[in-house]
């Protein structure tokens, strides 16, 4: 050592020492963090790592209708998936894969490469695939590719049902409606095969390997029966077609004990491709909206008054037209009023001003909130199914008498469709409030009762007098009242119009209205109560009458027909429905809804005949004194455009001069008189077409005295 | 020439502790190459490393015979032909997971750029003892940068990013040993760390490559130098290493799952578990204390080493000294950094654990050295 002194020597090789003791120590703290702080954890991960948990998917539970007809089943199919480490040639499998099962190869060929033992390529193949997948598999062609088994929801009835119904996602679990309000019952328990492994996914012969059968789903019995679900979405369709409604729902239940034997609802969709529809058409109206129910609610107001001994049937009310309430003026919907009316009459004329007194004067703020509270309108109904809205009521506290006043008749406050049913359910069935559900029992797969829903009365609302007198009054409301287009003899019904308007940005709206009709029969022993709600139906035609009440009467009468439900004639009803006579409305020359409307506040029926929009003729003519109920037959034609179009004659036969020139007019016609009095003849005949302006000669008579 | 006094001056504790390391060696190759069920192809590691670790207790034998002062002389042959066996084997070698390493031997296959570590601490030895008591100025580094740099880069060209990696340590030891000033060293060991970090980030961070980097570094070579710190970086190679290493290490707990017990080993989950992952068998199987108990063997290995090195009779013995104990204690700190999970995954061996011929003939004769500067220690008086 020259030039290196010894001490410099020694200082460098201590150096070297102490660095290699710290690089040492440094490796011996990694090793300890890792084996004795994160051992567990990482022992947890090799675990994983090593042993193959393979699911087994139990099978969904069948969904029945209460005639066991099957709504929604479980079918097996076929999903693809990998072992990655198990692909030898992951480019051609890809390439393979891209073809018969259109995935795309990029994200296939990453998924290859994955190092995981398991890993889904596409769930859920047709049958035509899975047996191209099968032959390729045969060829040798796709090592590392596996078929499993998986089950598949499918609807059989498509659209039927389908908002009840809800859906089922890929992985078999519930989505909406009783699919998801009863996933836990459906879908059953996965059972798991547990295997070790090597690295390369081969199972180790003296490995675990344990395997742990699933335990399929219980059934679901639905209180639906499929043929009035049927029935109920049948016409409710076709009112939809014809009144252009935005959307629509119609309820069907047992009274006596809350069972829904139909709910339907538009729009809808169907749960086997359910992607390819708006989410909002699977938002099931009956539970989700609330809405204010209008003259609908009235029943209710006179249950109550009626149960407190505030008010007889027999009592007199006058009803001028408007009312002076503090704080408003409020209008009955009839112009001028009903006059003087017993309380029956105020129930069938759903007159404002008649239970505006009732449920304001007579009742008061706390009978009335009593009553709220027992109908259910300040709970939820508790039906079984996910999302029931709240109604809005406005708290006890804060009600002023205009309130009460406006609740009196249906307004300010807001309920579900499926709450309002179920209040009407207690007056039908002797005045008991129930709750209304869906599912009768459930079944084990093996089909063993494990549960039924059978108690379903919640408490007593009304005594069963209040109960027997105003479904007779009800009764009355169909038989000669703003019910009649739901009259059909012999069946009993029992029921109640209702149009309210619609809130629309927070404002009440003079043109979006809801129309429905609720109604129960036979109204001495009520099987079936129904509630039909169109929201905002186009057209002339707003009124629950015109819209809803069709509907309800359309479901009814093959109700009736479907359950054998017995139709009895009343000779002494027949007597007194000796109807009140009324005179035909003129109505030639105008538009058919206008037409309709004013056919309609006489009380009568109408049939359409021809293609058009404007009345070219009607029969029997205006003017003629007709039992009420009477059809009228409108024809009507075309309006045609002025200059250029062509227009029907109408028929004018019979008018004054004055009216024949007044509905010439109207259609663009020229009159050429000839004689005084009235009509007797005309030239062109009714029904020729003609250009618009021209002239139509008419021969007028004076009628013998 | 082969007095008694030699042998007596023998350091037979570190020759114990290289075969203590040898019989754990091939204990846990056993381990690692038992593959399920125990057959004749599978022991045939086992036994290829036996004989291996007999021609390396040859080798350290031969190595002892002659005075190390005798290859002064032959310094500028045997630096010839370390480049003439790198060349040979850019040109003949066969590739090997990426990396064109080795050439054919008859029934074996011989890696030069082992061999090649020990020629470098020779050749730098006698480079450097010119210069001792020359080298305090920054420049006067320079000739002995040029003089490993010409090897280094043949060895880049395999590409063989770990063996350089080991160049540069035993060319940074044997400087400081010679005299160079440590805070030289430190300035250009720092400015070569961080040009490294920054071409990584500036590949990784904004995918730009300077020039000439893309000569050198190919990308999975990049990969495996960032890997520990992200292995999802390169999740089905390196990263991939990392992860089955760590969780081999890591459920090895306290004592182990015992030997033939590891399941990340014997189920083959663990990557290389014979050659550069050999020591997560040892921390899956034998646990934290077999892993300390390894770890001290090294230790103990480089405590001697030193003395030694401390202990030499001039500076050449010295600067030898210093060569092997760099290349060792590179090599083990690499490595069981790498299974841990702090060092990138370069595939540099265990020595005298990791399975292979090369690599434990290469440290055999590298510890032989050591022995030989220790033996021949004392002056000899006349």
């Amino acid at each position: 050592m020259v030039s290196v002194p010894g001490m410099s020597m020694r200082k460098r090789v201590a150096f070297l020492f102490l660095f290699a003791l710290v690089c040492i120590g440094l490796l011996i703290g990694r090793l300890g963090w890792l084996q004795l702080v994160r051992g567990e954890e990482l022992r947890a991960k090799g675990d994983e790592a090593r042993t193959r948990d393979v699911p087994i998917e139990p099978r969904r539970g069948v969904i029945y209708d209460r005639n066991f007809k099957e709504l929604a089943i479980s079918v097996n199919v076929d999903s693809v998936a990998a072992v990655p480490i198990q692909v030898k040639a992951p480019e051609e499998t890809a390439k393979l894969l891209a073809e018969v099962l259109g995935v795309d190869y990029n994200d296939t060929l990453a998924k290859l490469k994955q190092r995981v033992w398991f890993v889904w390529l596409k769930r859920k193949i047709d049958d035509a695939t899975s047996i191209k997948i099968k032959q390729l598999q045969q060829q040798g062609k796709l090592q590392g590719i596996e078929l499993t088994q998986e089950s598949q929801r499918f609807y059989p009835k498509a659209n039927l049902a389908s908002s009840v119904l809800g859906i089922a996602g890929i992985d078999s679990q519930g989505l909406g409606g009783l699919e998801y309000e009863y996933d836990n019952d459906l879908r059953g328990t996965p059972g798991r095969r547990i295997i070790e492994t090597d690295a390369q996914g081969r199972e180790i012969p003296e490995g675990l390997n344990r395997y742990i059968p699933a335990i399929d789903g219980n059934s679901l019995v639905l209180t639906i029966d499929e043929t009035l679900q049927f029935i109920a979405e049948r016409d409710l369709e076709k009112m939809m077609v014809e009144h252009q409604a935005k959307r629509g729902m119609a309820i069907v239940m047992d009274p006596n004990n809350g069972e829904i034997l139909a709910l339907a609802n538009r729009p809808d969709f169907d749960p086997n491709h359910w992607q390819d529809y708006p989410e909002e058409n699977r938002r099931i109206i009956a539970i989700s909206d609330t809405y204010p129910p209008g003259s609908v609610f009235k029943p209710v107001t006179a249950a109550a008054a009626l149960d407190e001994g505030v008010v007889r049937m027999t009592d007199l009310f006058y009803c001028g037209g408007t009312l002076r309430v503090p704080g408003a003026l409020l209008h009955c919907w009839k112009a001028g009023g009903h006059g003087s009316e017993t309380f029956s009459d105020v129930i069938k004329n759903s007159c404002n001003i008649g239970f505006i007194q009732v449920g304001m004067n007579r009742l008061g703020t706390d009978k009335f909130y009593k009553y709220l509270q027992a109908f259910g309108f300040l709970d939820l109904t508790g039906i079984d199914l996910p999302g029931e809205a709240r109604g809005i009521v406005t708290p006890r506290a804060k009600a002023t008498p205009l309130d009460i006043a406006e609740m009196s008749f249906g307004q300010t406050l807001t309920t579900t469709p499926i709450q309002m049913i179920t209040a009407i359910a207690a007056i039908a069935n002797g005045g008991t409030l129930v709750r209304p559900h869906l599912v009768k029992e459930i079944r084990s797969p093996e089909g063993k009762v494990i549960k039924s829903f059978t108690d379903n009365a919640v408490r007593r609302v009304v005594t069963q007098q209040t109960a027997r007198e105003l479904s007779v009054a009800m009764e009355r409301v169909i038989e000669e009242g703003t019910g009649k287009s739901a009259y059909i003899e012999g069946y009993h019904l029992a029921g109640k119009t209702g149009t309210s308007q619609k809130v629309v940005n927070g404002r009440v709206s003079t043109e979006a209205h809801i129309a429905s009709f609720v109604g129960f029969g036979p109204s001495d022993a009520p099987r079936l109560v129904t509630l039909v709600v169109v929201d905002e139906p186009g057209g002339y035609e707003q009124f629950g009458g015109q819209v809803a009440a069709p509907v309800f009467k359309d479901i009814m009468k093959d109700a009736y027909r479907y359950l054998e439900i017995p139709i009895r004639f009343d000779p002494a009803k027949a007597q007194k429905n000796e109807k009140p006579s009324v005179a035909v409305p003129e109505v030639v020359g105008q538009e058919l809804a206008q037409a309709k409307n004013s056919l309609y506040q006489k009380g009568l029926a109408w049939r359409v005949e021809g293609d058009g929009d404007r009345v070219i003729e009607q029969l029997p003519p205006g003017g003629v004194q007709v039992p009420q109920g009477t059809t009228v037959i409108l024809k009507v034609g075309p309006t045609g455009e002025v200059g250029t179009g062509e227009v029907l004659v109408p028929s004018i036969m019979g008018k004054t001069i004055r009216e024949a020139g007044e509905i010439l007019g109207s259609f663009g016609l020229k009159i050429n008189p000839s004689g005084s009095g009235l009509a007797t003849a005309q030239d062109p005949l009714p029904g020729v077409k003609v250009k618009r302006g021209a002239i139509v000669n008419v021969q007028f008579q004076t009628p013998p005295p | 020439m082969f007095e008694r006094r030699l042998w007596r001056n023998l350091d037979y504790p570190l020759l114990l502790a290289v075969l203590a390391l040898m019989a754990f060696g091939i204990v846990i190759i056993g381990s690692a190459t038992r593959s399920g069920d125990v057959s004749a192809a599978s022991l045939s590691f086992v036994k290829r490393q036996i004989l291996w670790d007999a021609l390396g207790l040859v080798t350290i034998f031969i190595v002892l015979l002659f005075d190390y002062g005798f290859v002064v002389r032959l310094t500028n042959v045997l630096y010839a032909a370390n480049l003439l066996g790198l060349l040979l084997v850019l040109v003949k070698g066969r590739t090997v997971l990426g990396g064109q390493r080795w050439i054919a031997m008859g029934p074996f296959q011989l890696q030069p750029s082992e061999i090649g570590k020990v020629l470098l601490i020779i050749t730098l030895a006698a480079f450097l003892k010119r210069r001792e008591g020359k080298l305090s100025r920054p420049r006067d580094l320079v000739p002995a940068f040029l003089y490993v740099a010409v090897p280094m880069v043949l060895i880049l060209r395999q590409p063989d990013l770990g063996t350089s990696l080991v160049f540069v340590a035993i060319l940074f030891g044997m400087l400081y040993m010679a005299g160079a000033r440590g805070h030289h060293l430190a300035v250009v060991a720092g400015t070569g760390l961080t040009v490294v970090v920054a071409i990584l980030v500036l590949h990784f961070q904004y995918a730009v490559d300077l020039p000439l980097v893309k000569h050198f570094f190919k990308d999975y070579m990049m990969k495996r130098l960032v890997v520990f710190v992200d292995p999802q970086i390169d999740p089905l190679n390196a990263g991939y290493h990392i992860i089955q290493s760590k969780i081999a290490v890591g459920s090895g707990g306290l004592i182990g799952k015992g030997l033939f017990g590891g399941t990340q080993n014997q189920l083959n989950f663990l990557p290389e578990q014979h050659t550069d992952f050999i020591f997560a068998v040892v921390g899956e199987e034998l646990g934290f204390l077999g892993a300390i108990a390894l770890l001290g063997l090294y230790f103990f290995i480089i405590f001697r080493g030193l003395q030694i090195m401390a202990n030499a009779k001039d500076t050449h013995g010295v600067l030898l000294s210093a060569g092997v104990l760099s290349m060792l204690t590179f090599h083990v700190l690499v490595n069981v950094g790498m299974v841990a999970g702090i060092m990138p995954v370069t595939g540099i061996p265990l020595p005298f654990m990791s399975y292979g011929g090369s690599s434990l003939l290469a440290n055999a004769a590298a510890v032989g050295v050591l022995l030989n500067v220790g033996m021949r220690r004392q002056k000899i008086l006349f």
